[in-house]
């Protein structure tokens, strides 16, 4: 029969993994872990099926599977470290599909991801491949520089709004535009968590941030930016998607868009880039399942998810 | 190799490729859009890769990434867009990585002009980006000496995995002289760098960083990267011109007022008035035990700069008031003339009325 393992000291209590379960395996506990948080028990293990929804929506890689005898275990590419991030935040979640990637291609030792700045700047305690910090927006620009004297090595950033779509678009449209074969995680929760809460270039209108603290004034703030379509408008050829994580289904769509990401760029066909809708509970205000509601009615309408380009198989054709 | 006749800035950029560089990342502003454009012809024809960056801001971190990944790169520019650049030297600095940086200064501050200056010797001697950092610092006065200078630049930059700066100005850029390359480095023949990001197959992974969450640790690497800056004391370069046995007035300068003072010392002798020079190389580290030497052979110090007075501040520093010391400067793209010198040091010897 199959049942989760709950790594408990691993556990920051979100619950996310108790929303997913269909059959109600899980519960929480009446206990606290090392870290102080109330985590899951397996209430009710004859009721598992080995969906593995609760694995796919943990942030904290807090849960394996055993199932006829094997044991799902953490990607490689993960050093192991416990993520920095906030309880129900799902960074985590993009950090494991990433890692899962990069152990799927096999390319873990000859792949270098570059950390921003914000949130996930302790990416590359993470990661367990060469890494690079960047300063704040410049991700791109050391990818570029680091796969033009390096094409032979696979270049990743991971960045979230602010850094990507703030300080750093000039990096980021310029890095499209050259068409820069390296991929791009773009991990956008419509605020700036690290910094605590102020407005991003990408937080919902009427959204409350700590800079708009009544809320987004499109009036004086301009619309969110959408990144992916923004890219989709340059003539060089891309592959963009859209994903979001904030449930089962959504998190296996995310991991074949990041694979594809990667695919394309172990090809050299061209520049890649996912966007993520991720949640920011902290920062929002909601509890961890609630902000996956928030980005279901909220975000998505405004941020459509799917692939908005994909690379032409003509060749460009330059003159007459 | 035979001598060939060069521009200053196309001299840069042929060192470079002599020094084993196969990379460059650059903004085009004036006055050194030969490097870039000399590059994005030369790199191709050595199997080597010029990325015209989106900006200054940008091709500094292209820098950090390639140099981060263990390439030979480089990058020139101008005052304004080596301040913009300022950011990634910073990160360089504190990441520890070796890259090669030309500036042709041109007149400031801000948008200022396009003639030459030597107005960015704060900028480029005391860090110039955020944080506690040096870069070390060299001056050529030649074009021969540019293109010496920056192969040297490169395998300095590496000795003390740090950002190495060579200024210029306008003048040294534009000028045209004969030149031969003294050493030819394969990059296939570079040592390889273990720190370096290239894929940690066979061994543990590489991270490339400045950021120290834990204030310990970040005093200690400051205290490391200071210890690095004084052993690089070990590279001060310098000429001394006419100070054998001693002179009535040491001109002090570097770069392309030298080569003025030069011509100052020639005029003041048949004036019977005997003017030294000393000539800084390197700015940073500053060659101070040997200017101290060559002013207390002095009767009095002009320090001559084409800014308003900053390399004065450290002359006045190292002399310790034991000399005089005097200062001449032009500012704005406006250059002195050896009779100026030659004035300025006159008024120093003379005898009050």
């Amino acid at each position: 029969m199959p049942k989760p393992i709950i790594e408990v000291d691993r556990c920051k209590g979100c619950e996310l993994c108790i929303n997913a379960c269909p059959e109600d395996v899980l519960a929480m506990s009446s206990e606290i872990n090392a870290k102080g948080y109330f985590y899951p028990s397996v209430v009710h293990p004859d009721d598992c099926t080995g969906c593995r929804y609760c694995l796919l929506v943990c942030p904290d890689t807090a849960i394996q599977i055993e199932n006829k005898g094997k044991v799902t275990t953490p990607p490689e590419a993960l050093t192991g470290k416990t993520f920095s991030y906030c309880p129900g935040c799902t960074h985590g979640v993009i950090h494991r599909l990433v890692a899962e990637t990069i152990d799927s291609l096999g390319i873990r030792d000859r792949t270098v991801g570059i950390a921003p700045v914000g949130c996930s700047v302790l990416a590359y305690e993470f990661f367990n491949c060469d890494m690079q910090e960047a300063s704040h927006g410049r991700a791109m620009a050391v990818a570029t520089g680091i796969k033009r004297g390096r094409p032979d090595l696979m270049v990743f950033t991971y960045q979230g709004d602010g850094d990507l779509a703030s300080i750093g678009m000039a990096e980021t449209i310029h890095a499209a535009n050259r068409g820069e074969k390296i991929t791009v995680i773009f991990v956008n929760n419509a605020i700036y968590g690290m910094t605590g809460g102020q407005m991003a270039p990408t937080t919902m209108p009427g959204q409350v941030a700590t800079t708009c603290p009544t809320g987004r004034d499109v009036n004086l703030a301009g619309w969110p930016i959408r990144v992916v379509e923004l890219l989709k408008t340059l003539r060089t050829p891309a592959y963009l998607a859209r994903v979001a994580v904030h449930d089962p289904k959504n998190i296996l769509n995310a991991k074949k868009a990041i694979r594809k990401a990667f695919k394309y760029q172990l090809d050299g066909t061209c520049f890649s880039l996912v966007e993520v809708l991720s949640t920011c509970p902290t920062n929002w205000g909601y509890q961890p399942h609630e902000s996956c509601e928030w980005v279901e009615e909220n975000m998505v309408p405004y941020y459509p998810l799917g692939e908005v380009k994909v690379p032409e198989e003509v060749p460009v054709q330059v003159g007459s | 190799m035979a001598k060939k006749l060069m521009k200053g800035c196309e001299a840069i950029g042929e060192a470079a490729i002599h020094a084993g560089c196969r990379l460059f990342f650059g903004y085009p502003i004036t006055p050194q859009n030969e490097i870039p454009e000399y590059m994005s012809a030369r790199l191709p024809q050595v199997g080597g890769m010029f990325v015209q960056a989106e900006s200054e801001v940008a091709a500094s971190n292209m820098l950090y990434g390639a140099s981060g990944a263990g390439c030979r790169v480089f990058t020139s520019s101008s005052s304004p867009g080596i301040s913009l650049m300022m950011e990634g030297v910073s990160y360089m600095a504190g990441a520890e990585l070796p890259v090669v940086i030309v500036n042709i200064m041109r007149g400031g501050p801000g948008l200022g002009g396009i003639l030459p200056s030597q107005s960015d010797y704060f900028q480029a001697t005391k860090g110039g980006g955020h944080g506690d950092y040096r870069v070390l610092v060299l001056a050529p006065s030649t074009v021969q000496e540019a293109a010496d200078l920056v192969i040297d630049a490169f395998d300095l930059a590496d000795k003390y995995r740090n950002p190495v700066m060579v200024v210029g100005d306008g003048l040294i850029g534009q000028m045209m002289e004969p030149v031969e390359f003294k050493k030819t480095i394969k990059p296939e023949e570079l040592a390889e760098k273990p720190w370096a990001t290239t894929g940690c197959a066979g061994r543990e992974r590489n991270v490339i960083n400045s950021l120290y969450l834990d204030p310990e640790q970040l005093e200690k690497h400051n205290w490391d990267l200071y210890a690095k800056y004084q052993s690089m004391a070990a590279e001060v370069r310098h000429e001394d011109y006419n100070t054998e046995g001693g002179c009535d007035v040491l001109i002090v300068a570097y770069g392309t007022v030298a080569r003025i003072a030069k011509t100052a010392i020639d005029q003041a002798r048949e004036k019977g008035l005997k003017i030294g020079l000393f000539r800084p190389i390197t700015l940073y580290p500053y060659p101070a035990e040997a200017l101290a030497k060559a002013a207390l052979g002095a009767k009095a110090v002009l320090v001559a700069e084409l800014s308003t007075g900053q390399m004065v501040e450290d002359v006045r520093a190292i002399v310790a008031g034991r000399r005089p010391v005097a200062f001449h400067g032009r500012v704005g793209g406006m250059v002195m003339g050896p009779d100026d010198l030659v004035a300025e040091a006159e008024k120093l010897v003379a005898v009050p009325a």
